[in-house]
Order: C-alpha cells, then structure tokens, then sequence
C-alpha cells in the first residue's frame, strides 16, 4: 500500500510540476535560434537551462535575424558559467521585461560584471546586493573558477515561480570580457530567443534559418510536446506498475483480514456471546483494515513527497522544476480517496464474514 | 420472570428434545439434569439466544427473546444474562482482567467496575495479569464465573460448573455460584450432569430432560 502509493505521488508530482515548469518558464517565446544539433536540447538549454547548449553562434548573424522583418523581438543569451551550479546569463535587460521581472532590491545592471540574481539563487547562496562572487567556468560547478574577475550583486529579483529564480543574470558585455573576446567580429551568444510578429512565421522562418544558414531554429511548443509525449509513455508504465502494486495491497489487506478473522474466529464468537452485536464485530473489523488503508496511503503520499522534495534538492535536472504548485493537491486527495474507497469495499469481504458467523457451530468446533 | 413454552429442537430431522416449558421467578433457581447427549448444553444455548429453537417461545420478562432482531439479542443477552460455559470459553490471548473488562464494554456501562474486588471474591485477584492460557481448569473455571458475573446479570446460566473439578473445587465453584447469584439478585439456571451438585446448591426447581417439570 505504502509503496504503491508513493510511486503513485512521485509519478503524479513529476508530470504535472514538469508539465507545469514547462509551461510557465516559456513566456510566449516563438523560436529559439541557436548552433545545428538537436532542437530539443537547445530549447532545454535556452528556455529551460538543464541540458548543454548546442554549441554557439556568431552574434554578427544574430544580428541579421534580429533585424529580419518577421519578428517581433529577439533577446540574445549567452552560456557558459555557473555559481555554485546556477547557471550565468549573459543578455540584454529585455530579457527582465519578457519575464516581467521585478527587483526585491537594487537595480539591473549598467555596466559588465554587474549581476542581478534569481530569489532563489540570493535564498540559496546567501548573496546579496553589493556581494561579489567568482563564477565557474561551464554549467555545472567544477570549481574551476575565473577568480580574476568577479561578479558584484547589483539587484535581486522577486520570486516569479518560473525558471528566471534559479538564474544569475548579466550583461553579454560581462560574458565576452571574462572570456577575452575581444574582436567585435568574432563575438558568439549562445541563443537568440524569438517572438514573431506574425503567427504565420513559424512555418516560413525557420525554414529559412535551418536550410540557408549554419544555424537552426527550433520551436518550444512544438519541442516539449514532443518530450512531454516521450516521458508521458514513460509515466504511464510507472502508473500501471503502481496500479498492479495496489492491487496487490488491497488483496493483501484483504487476505490478512481474512487471515485474521479466521485465528480469531474463536475469540470473535466469544465477544458475540458476551453481548457484542454482529454490527458492534462489523464494525470493529471494518476499523481496523481503514486504519490500515488510512493510514497507507497517507504515510503514502508523505513518502512519495518526501522523495519528489529530494529530487529537488539532489539533482540539477529537479532544480529546474518548481516546487510548491498547490494544483496537483486535488489529483493527489483522489487517489487517496479513490484508494480507501476500493479498500472500504474490500474490507467488506471479512466483514460480511464475521458478520454471518454462526458462534454456536464456531464454539462447538473450537 | 422466564418463561419457556413448548421448546423443541431437531438436528437433521431429528428430534433432540421437544416440548419443554417452564416458568422460572425472580431469584429462584433451576437445576437442568440428564445424560450426556440428550441436549443440556443445546437447551442452555437456546435459553441465551445462541441458538435458535426448532420451536417454541422463550419470552424474558415479556420479551420473546427470538422475537427480537439478532443484534438485539446479543445486546440483550450482554445486558442481562451471564453465563458459564462448559469450557468457559475465555480469550486464551488475553490476561484475568481483560477478560473482564471486555465483557464489560459489551455492556456498555457508565459505572466503574470493581475488578479487584470481583477477582478477590472468586479468589484470583493474585492472577489478574496472566494470561488465561497460564491458569490453571480451577482458575479458568473461577473467571469464567467472575465474568458472568461482572455485569450484574438477572439471570445466570452455567453448563457443567463442576463436573471437571475434584469434590474440594467443585465445593468452592458452587458456593461461588450461589453467592455471587444471591448478590446480584439473579434468577439461576443450571445444567449438569454431575450428581454432586444437589448436595452442594438447594435448587427451587429441577428439570430432568425427558420428564414433566
């Protein structure tokens, strides 16, 4: 029961919270326009910021495409370092307006080394404004460090549920002077993230960036459905082995009562003879397999929140999800009480046995 | 007042006994005799609601005791009836006092119960945490009464008290009986087959299965 139910709340967690943080980090961005390789793993990596780049492209193409009539905007990223495994984003301050962030404290920033941070990156690390720090080169903390050339907080923002918390946020100036790019022509973002101006684009445009350049663009929606499809096929076998494992609960509850009533049949004809009533015994029975049930499926839910809270704080991949929608509650109260339902009408079996005892016969035969 | 009329009980078709009436009044005693195997223990279990008869009517105070729904009658018999049984059923698992205290929340009662007291009274105060599994018969036959006894019950019925007992305990378990029946101001039936008893307990009546009352 316990096990069932915790693979149950894991699995239902994972999905909707991912579904969720999928949704929610993507404020209506139309393309993403980065280095051939995968489209999936570039709209991870630019959108959502758990997978590796595809590589980079020259910000002297950017350019073109941000002038390109079809779009609406285009806001340039650029990866590469991390704080203490929160990834730096180097970028312009519309990126702050395409989130509509809001600062707890400071301001953007207005020269290179400045950084605004994420509320949870400030909750987490303990920085704040006026606080240097060092970053590490690449996304995940190897503590190789560019000690040279630290970092100053200049502004924290107001906690948006979205990706842009875990995120330190800079300027592209910041990222090309720590890795001394100085060549105007040889300058490289990571990504460019597009709005079209017009939705028929989206057939059209990247077309034209996929087969007349070095470079691809892939669509978000389109991307994540794909995943979400992958991993939705995935969900469902865990489901279905969760839906077995219960089974196997209830027929478990139902076979110790069983059991039980049968050692204690004896003892159950007494309670009748000394004046307990067939509904007093029906009763009691009934108790003791909800107390059971009851007391599974919540130990249940907290274990499997327990283990979907230690995603979040153990691996990279769980930070990028965002922790403490109340939407899946109402999913998660259905099974449960989905679940004691269906134990209710098992327990009905012993009950109903109990309840037909004959205590002479069962006197006699003991 | 209990009153049988015509009470008969078959097993497969066939007759056990038939036609049994009496009529027994507040505080009196009846003594039920006969050989092994004509239906003394059926008779008793009949008398407490435990098995239904063949025929017949058993009406408590003018309650018709087989009238009443079934839980009804396991309420009725918690209430107000106690009984010995012939091998005491008592719950092995539990120790001297939960025995008791179980069969005190079948009834139900507000008041406090005296287990000590009760336990002293049949002698086995000393035992009330051990486990019935660990007394000796002459232990298990004095909590067997004890229980009976525990709610006060108007009307006690005991199935073969002494018949497993040497005459020394045997002594004991009757006066016990007869003591804890004067106390509680209960109408007492008992059903043995064990000659000894007469000498023991004056009975108001005797009923010898097969004959007229």
């Amino acid at each position: 029961m316990i096990v069932g139910i915790t693979i149950i709340t894991v699995s239902i967690l994972v999905n909707q919270v991912t579904k969720e943080t999928f949704s929610k980090n993507n404020p209506g961005l139309d393309a993403v326009v980065g280095a051939k390789g995968s489209p999936l793993q570039l709209i991870l990596s630019s959108i959502h910021h758990i997978d590796i780049p595809t590589g980079n492209i020259s910000y002297k193409n950017a350019r073109k495409i941000i002038k390109h009539p079809a779009i609406k905007s285009a806001i340039p990223i650029s990866l590469g370092d991390n704080f203490q495994n929160f990834r730096i984003v180097g970028t312009n301050k519309s990126f702050l307006k395409l989130y509509k962030a809001n600062l707890i404290s400071g301001t953007a920033w207005s020269q290179p080394m400045q950084a605004v941070i994420g509320y949870n990156v400030s909750k987490i690390t303990k920085l704040k404004i006026n606080k240097f720090f060092v970053g590490s080169h690449g996304l995940i903390d190897t503590g190789d460090v560019h000690a040279e050339q630290p970092y100053k907080v200049v502004g924290v923002l107001k906690k948006t549920g979205t990706i842009l918390d875990n995120l330190i946020l800079t300027s592209l100036d910041s990222v090309w002077n720590l890795h001394s790019v100085t060549n105007k022509d040889k300058l490289e973002i990571t990504s460019l993230l597009l709005k079209y101006k017009n939705k028929t684009s989206s057939f059209s445009f990247p077309r034209l960036i996929n087969k007349g350049t070095n470079m691809q663009a892939a669509s978000p929606s389109f991307e994540i459905s794909k995943l979400l499809k992958l991993t939705g096929n995935a969900h469902r076998i865990v489901d279905y082995l969760s839906v077995l494992i219960m089974i196997l609960s209830f027929l478990g509850i139902l076979f110790t009562l069983l059991n039980n009533i049968n050692e204690r049949k004896y003892d159950l004809a007494v309670l009748r003879t000394l004046g307990f009533s067939r509904w007093k015994l029906f009763s009691i029975i009934l108790s003791e397999g909800m107390i059971i049930s009851i007391l599974g499926s919540t130990i249940g839910l907290i274990f499997g929140y327990i283990v979907y809270e230690s995603m979040y704080y153990f691996s990279i991949v769980g930070r990028s999800l965002e922790l403490g929608q109340l939407s899946f509650l109402n999913d998660l109260f259905l099974i449960w009480i989905i679940v004691n339902i269906i134990a209710f009408i098992t327990c009905l079996v012993p009950c109903i046995k109990v309840y037909k005892q004959n205590i002479r016969s069962t006197l006699l035969n003991s | 007042m209990l009153i049988c009329e015509d009470i008969s009980f078959d097993i497969d078709g066939q007759k056990l006994f038939s036609n049994i009436n009496l009529n027994l009044k507040p505080q009196k005693d009846l003594l039920i005799i006969g050989p092994s195997g004509i239906g003394k223990t059926t008779l008793l279990s009949i008398l407490c609601g435990i098995q239904k008869p063949t025929t017949g009517k058993i009406t408590y105070n003018s309650i018709d005791l087989y009238n009443l729904p079934e839980n009804k009658i396991d309420e009725f018999r918690g209430k107000n009836l106690g009984v010995v049984f012939q091998n005491f059923n008592l719950i092995n698992t539990f120790t001297v006092k939960q025995n008791l205290e179980i069969a005190v929340s079948a009834i139900d009662t507000k008041k406090s119960i005296p287990f000590f007291n009760i336990l002293d009274r049949v002698g086995i105060a000393n035992k009330s945490h051990i486990k019935v599994a660990n007394l000796s018969i002459g232990e298990k036959q004095r909590l067997a009464v004890a229980r009976a006894f525990v709610g006060d019950p108007k009307w006690v019925f005991c199935d073969e008290p002494t018949s497993s007992l040497d005459d020394k305990n045997a002594n004991i378990i009757a006066n016990l009986i007869k003591e804890e029946s004067l106390r509680c101001k209960a109408s007492l039936v008992l059903i043995t087959h064990d000659s000894r008893i007469q000498t023991l307990i004056k009975f108001s009546k005797i009923l010898k299965l097969g004959d007229e009352l």
